[in-house]
């Protein structure tokens, strides 16, 4: 036997179509969210940026590729880390099988870090990623997005938590990481959403934090499961890189 | 000049300050859902069913693979489908290898079903490169218990595809060409997620999702909710090697 409540098929039914209201509603909501972010005003960026890649040197509209649309994650690989951040790594993995339809969509995904290239390069050979991956190191982009900071600007922003401790998550991916809890905080993870029109780079939509939860697609299926997450307050401690479980 | 409209870097914030509290609002409510799906009671599954696999005849609880959750997407692939399986499900098919290993350590396996023979399934696995493992509910009761897929009597009862064979858009006849199938039949597979546990032995139905609600999509559709161009509305899809350049 178990603990949870059995039922008969008749009464889960039930219980389903009530929670079935719950959730039209939500995808009811999540469709004008998603209106409300295509009528964001776009800021016109106006600075030079310049990024290394595979290919050499490129601008920020080099980097759509000839498409209209550019996404941009931040990926924590700071100068300071030996190798990428997992829980980044882990969506990684998902991201990886929806390039092609991206790209077929007039978009074009890349990851940025402020990691040097080379770092970059070895790293994603040993995850095996085809996605594409450019280095921000020595630019102001990260910084002027609000992605990466001065260790002075982290202490400093990071003080309550790095005064009561970090909590596990990121003390665990800082270790892994091969950086201190400061160093790895020099990174912040994010996904930055540009247009081309006429020669011209706006940003359209940027989010953080729990908004890009939705590229950890192992959530998404978890939430969907008989345990759900199940992983109390110590969210995200058990991800690791698809090599090292 | 964009046709959109165009804001100063401070005007893009503050608007983005509100639709962050639009989005804290839909993952607070996104919260609430999932509290209420983890106490969704549970059906047990008395009936026994055999499936064709890679490796042989396995029941249901043998799918499980050790694990005490199995959630599987089921991607529409009838007997009937000459071509192969509806482009829309292989898409988000193409997003699930990422999440496999991470799944498979939260004690989660991870499957896809379909009605065709298993020949024809392993081989469109191989076509796409899938990892996950690929299971055949053909000549079983079982999608027919669970709504995965509905009887041609059963089918000629949902006002909805009756609508659809009575008047079909251009989009839903290709799709028709694409798998190979008349839409009559093609329209009798169910896209759905399908989540069941197992505890001392017995196997219990927790939950079942299915399109349209939004995470009956492929992975790169939240992707694309976050880009400035509005996607079509028609929901035409291609697989990853047949994408028209």
């Amino acid at each position: 036997m178990t603990d949870h409540k059995i039922v008969g098929r008749e009464e889960w039914t039930a219980a389903r179509e009530e929670l079935l209201a719950r959730e039209k509603e939500h995808t009811r909501l999540g469709d004008e969210l998603a209106r409300q972010r295509r009528g964001l005003p776009w800021v016109r960026v106006d600075k030079e940026y310049r990024f290394e890649t595979d290919d050499g040197p490129r601008t920020l509209a080099e980097l759509f590729e000839g498409r209209s649309q550019l996404l941009v994650y931040h990926f924590m690989f700071g100068p300071s880390y030996s190798a990428g951040c997992p829980t980044c790594s882990s969506m990684a993995d998902g991201i990886d099988g929806a390039i092609p339809h991206v790209t077929a969509r007039d978009a074009t995904f890349v990851f940025v870090s402020q990691a040097p290239l080379e770092n970059l390069q070895a790293y994603k050979r040993r995850m095996g990623w085809s996605i594409p991956w450019v280095s921000a190191a020595g630019g102001d982009f990260n910084f002027d997005l609000g992605f990466s900071r001065s260790e002075q600007e982290t202490r400093e922003a990071f003080a309550p938590m790095l005064e009561a401790g970090a909590p596990p998550v990121v003390d665990h991916n800082a270790r892994s990481s091969g950086t201190d809890v400061t160093g790895y905080l020099t990174q912040g993870p994010g996904l930055s959403v540009f247009a081309l029109e006429d020669g011209a780079v706006y940003q359209t939509y940027s989010t953080t934090g729990r908004g890009v939860e939705f590229l950890m697609g192992y959530y998404g299926i978890l939430d969907r499961a008989p345990k759900g997450r199940d992983e109390g307050d110590a969210s995200q401690v058990w991800i690791r890189r698809h090599d090292e479980y | 000049m964009p046709d959109h409209k165009t804001g100063t870097r401070e005007e893009w914030q503050a608007a983005r300050a509100e639709l962050a509290k639009l989005e804290a609002e839909q993952g607070q409510r996104n919260d609430e859902i999932k509290k209420r799906r983890l106490e969704l009671p549970w059906v047990p599954v008395e009936k026994e069913y055999e499936f064709d696999t890679e490796d042989g005849k396995k029941t249901l609880v043998e799918l499980f693979d050790g694990r005490s959750q199995l959630l599987a997407y089921n991607i529409m692939f009838g007997p009937d489908y000459e071509n192969g399986a509806c482009p829309g499900c292989t898409n988000l098919g193409d997003g699930l290898d990422g999440s496999l290993v991470h799944l498979n350590h939260r004690d989660v396996t991870l499957i896809c079903f379909s009605r065709a023979p298993i020949e024809r399934l392993t081989a469109y696995k191989k076509r796409m490169g899938w990892q996950f493992p690929y299971v055949s509910t053909y000549n079983t009761d079982f999608a027919f218990d669970f709504g995965l897929a509905l009887t041609e009597e059963e089918a000629q009862q949902v006002p909805e595809i009756k609508e659809t064979l009575d008047n079909p858009s251009e989009w839903i006849q290709e799709w028709a060409d694409q798998v190979g199938a008349e839409l009559k039949d093609g329209l009798r597979e169910a896209p759905s997620w399908i989540a069941f546990a197992r505890e001392n032995g017995t196997v219990y139905h927790t939950y079942t999702v299915m399109a349209p609600d939004p995470f009956v999509a492929p992975y790169f559709s939240f992707l694309l909710e976050r880009t400035p161009k509005k996607p079509p509305e028609e929901p035409r899809a291609w697989r990853k090697d047949e994408y028209p350049d």
